[in-house]
């Protein structure tokens, strides 16, 4: 995709995505535009020079030379960071959402930093007790765990993090070939997707915090026993949060390997690779059995305050 | 609350139709036979693709075995079984019949009485008058002519010399005037009179088949020309403009070329004289604009991971600094959330308190 020449006026190059088209091309109604967001995907804020010795004029010299790409058609390609609109203008700090690898069953698999996913039980075995390795075929307690909230000690995490800045909605986006979402550690069977665009990534959206169900909580209703400040000595519980300041909510799940994963080694075959156990000691296999595997990104998006992450995510077969 | 997304109003979508225009020009030496050199001989061009069936003929911008070549017109002729000519066709009759019938019945409709309305020279159906029964059709491709050709924007130059010097003599045939002027009688849509200049060594005969130097029509949703045969007749012979009789087909009079020789063999003799083609193209581009209305309180914050280190924006140094955010990209979004169209800008933009802005984002369909 080439740059947008942005040598004289301001141009606009505007595409229907291919979402966009598809819906279109339905002509049920479903392609109906009722609002807008704005993106700055090409950014990096880390250029934005506040302490530039030149002045003010000068702080946002190189952000404002970025050039910018033509417009992606690929809908799940574009408008990954969004800007936010919120009407105070005396916010210092805005929360971040980040993977929780301290809870006894969310850590996170060495070899990715995110998390396996053991398409059978008899793979699952193989893994032992390794840390971040979810059943795909019967999800036990295991599970992915993703906190929202302040992530600073300029802030103390005792203070209630402002409603504003609270996530209420969360949207997960998998691959739907490779595997489904469930809660079944909290007793949540596989949970239908809300919609699965052309390209058959599958879109979940979870709403709270509602304490009886899986998905989203507070996170420090969670463990309350464990964020009461007079049990712990008001000494931020290491073991049970990962944002440092501020509390908002978390979101649980986990990931069920689809039909065809289990079935077949078509998709392994055409998206992945293989390797001997000996070869995959980091995510906590060895010895001479060849093992299957897909690399994939589970992405995790706040519906409201904006923020997105990225959780690699390995799907490993036995072959 | 935080949000990243602003609903539309009901007066921030609008819908326009905008005309875009091209002009086409197509010159002679593509269609008139000396495409792929001297060696080649008229009909044997390799941008001219014939049919077995015999009854029409394709002309491509480029050999057409190429996948680059593109379709520019088909040619064919067509007679009327009310041309005196049409009894005693001895080539191809019932396809000349059948393609004039296929054409008028198409391009002009049906009677009352459920016959075939034939193409009156004037346009002007109900008054009688002259019929074009002996026709040399033109089919634009919708790759030139997309969706209509421009009125008043047709122009044809025709060479009306000997045979061997087609292009001595330049006739000129247009729909001047058809902005203002044209009909709307046909079934297939609004169609032009196409008319030559009488003077300048081209006369007007007295009784012609031709009056006041009407040849043709141009049909301009359909991108269909068609042309009198009288136009290669002498002005003693049944025609109207030129002096003498311009063969068609080599030695043959127009007459005569569409009683004993082939389709195809006119389409070649017709390609031969054509020295020029030029109109303009219409797109009808339906556009809806959004006016995406950015209030100084909105967008004033990013989610981009670089905006924050340690949850702390990196744009500010204290709480009183005004938030700042930068956009490249305005996404449309459906209720769902689904994104389904994408802007991009230039540029970046810079957004803070201390400003509002209106992104205007047009979608043509």
């Amino acid at each position: 995709m080439g740059f947008l020449d942005n040598s004289g006026d301001i141009i606009l190059d505007a595409v229907l995505t291919d979402t966009g088209r598809f819906r279109l091309a339905k002509g049920d109604g479903s392609f109906k535009i009722v609002k807008f967001a704005l993106g700055d995907d090409e950014i990096n804020y880390g250029l934005y020079n506040k302490n530039h010795a030149s002045g003010s004029a000068f702080f946002d010299l190189e952000v404002l030379q970025t050039p910018v790409f033509e417009a992606f058609t690929n809908n799940t390609s574009t408008m990954q960071y969004k800007l936010l609109s919120i009407p105070r203008t005396n916010l210092l700090y805005l929360p971040v959402l980040k993977i929780n690898s301290v809870t006894t069953n969310s850590k996170t698999n060495s070899g990715n930093d995110g998390f396996v996913l053991a398409v059978n039980t008899t793979t699952k075995t193989d893994f032992g007790t390794t840390e971040g390795v979810i059943n795909g075929e019967a999800p036990a307690a295991e599970h992915i765990r993703i906190d929202q909230g302040l992530d600073t000690t300029e802030v103390s995490w005792t203070f209630t993090i402002d409603a504003d800045l609270k996530e209420t909605q969360y949207i997960v986006e998998v691959d739907n070939r490779l595997g489904v979402l469930s809660g079944r550690f909290a007793g949540v069977g596989i949970t239908p997707p809300s919609f699965i665009d052309d390209d058959m990534v599958a879109s979940y959206y979870f709403s709270g915090p509602r304490p009886s169900t899986a998905y989203v909580n507070d996170i420090r209703t969670i463990n309350a026993q464990a964020w009461n400040n007079a049990s712990n000595n008001n000494t931020f519980p290491s073991a049970e949060g990962t944002i440092q300041g501020p509390q908002g909510t978390a979101l649980r799940f986990q990931i069920e390997s689809s039909i065809d994963l289990k079935n077949s080694n078509f998709l392994f075959e055409k998206l992945g690779s293989s390797a001997l156990g000996s070869a995959l000691t980091s995510f906590g296999l060895s010895g001479a059995s060849t093992y299957n595997y897909i690399d994939t990104i589970v992405k995790v998006t706040g519906a409201t305050t904006g923020y997105r992450l990225d959780i690699p995510v390995r799907f490993i077969k036995k072959a | 609350m935080a949000t990243v997304f602003k609903t539309f109003q009901n007066n921030d979508i609008n819908s326009t139709r905008t005309l875009l225009h091209e002009s086409i020009p197509l010159t002679g030496t593509i269609v008139s036979g000396t495409y792929g050199g001297a060696s080649v001989t008229l009909g044997n061009e390799p941008n001219i693709k014939n049919y077995s069936h015999g009854m029409f003929q394709s002309v491509y911008d480029y050999p057409y075995l190429s996948s680059s070549a593109n379709h520019i017109f088909d040619l064919t002729i067509g007679v009327s079984t009310g041309s005196a000519l049409s009894s005693s066709i001895t080539s191809q009759q019932a396809k000349k019949v059948n393609l004039y019938n296929q054409m008028a019945g198409t391009l002009m409709g049906y009677d009352a009485n459920g016959n075939i309305i034939r193409f009156d020279q004037d346009g002007d159906i109900a008054a009688g008058g002259n019929k074009i029964d002996d026709a040399i059709f033109i089919n634009f491709a919708r790759l030139l002519q997309k969706d209509e050709i421009k009125k008043g924007s047709f122009n044809i130059v025709i060479g009306v010399g000997d045979y061997t010097t087609t292009m001595t003599d330049l006739l000129t045939i247009t729909d001047n005037g058809a902005e203002n002027n044209y009909r709307t009688n046909a079934s297939v849509g609004d169609y032009g009179i196409l008319s030559c200049s009488v003077g300048g060594g081209f006369v007007q005969g007295t009784g012609s088949n031709i009056n006041n130097g009407l040849v043709g029509l141009v049909f301009y949703q359909a991108g269909v020309v068609m042309l009198t045969s009288s136009l290669f007749m002498g002005t003693g012979s049944g025609g109207g403009v030129i002096a003498g009789n311009v063969p068609l087909v080599s030695g043959k009079t127009a007459d005569d070329s569409f009683q004993t020789e082939t389709i195809e063999e006119n389409c070649n003799a017709f390609r031969n004289r054509i020295n020029d083609i030029s109109f303009n193209n219409t797109t009808e581009l339906n556009s809806t604009i959004h006016f995406c209305r950015i209030n100084n309180n909105e967008f004033n914050y990013s989610a981009n991971p670089t905006y924050v280190s340690s949850s702390k924006l990196v744009v500010k140094n204290t709480q009183l600094d005004a938030p700042v955010s930068y956009f490249t990209t305005v996404g449309l979004y459906s209720a769902d959330n689904e994104l389904l169209a994408v802007a991009k800008l230039s540029e970046p933009l810079k957004k803070d308190p201390s400003n509002e802005m209106i992104v205007r984002v047009r979608l043509d369909y």
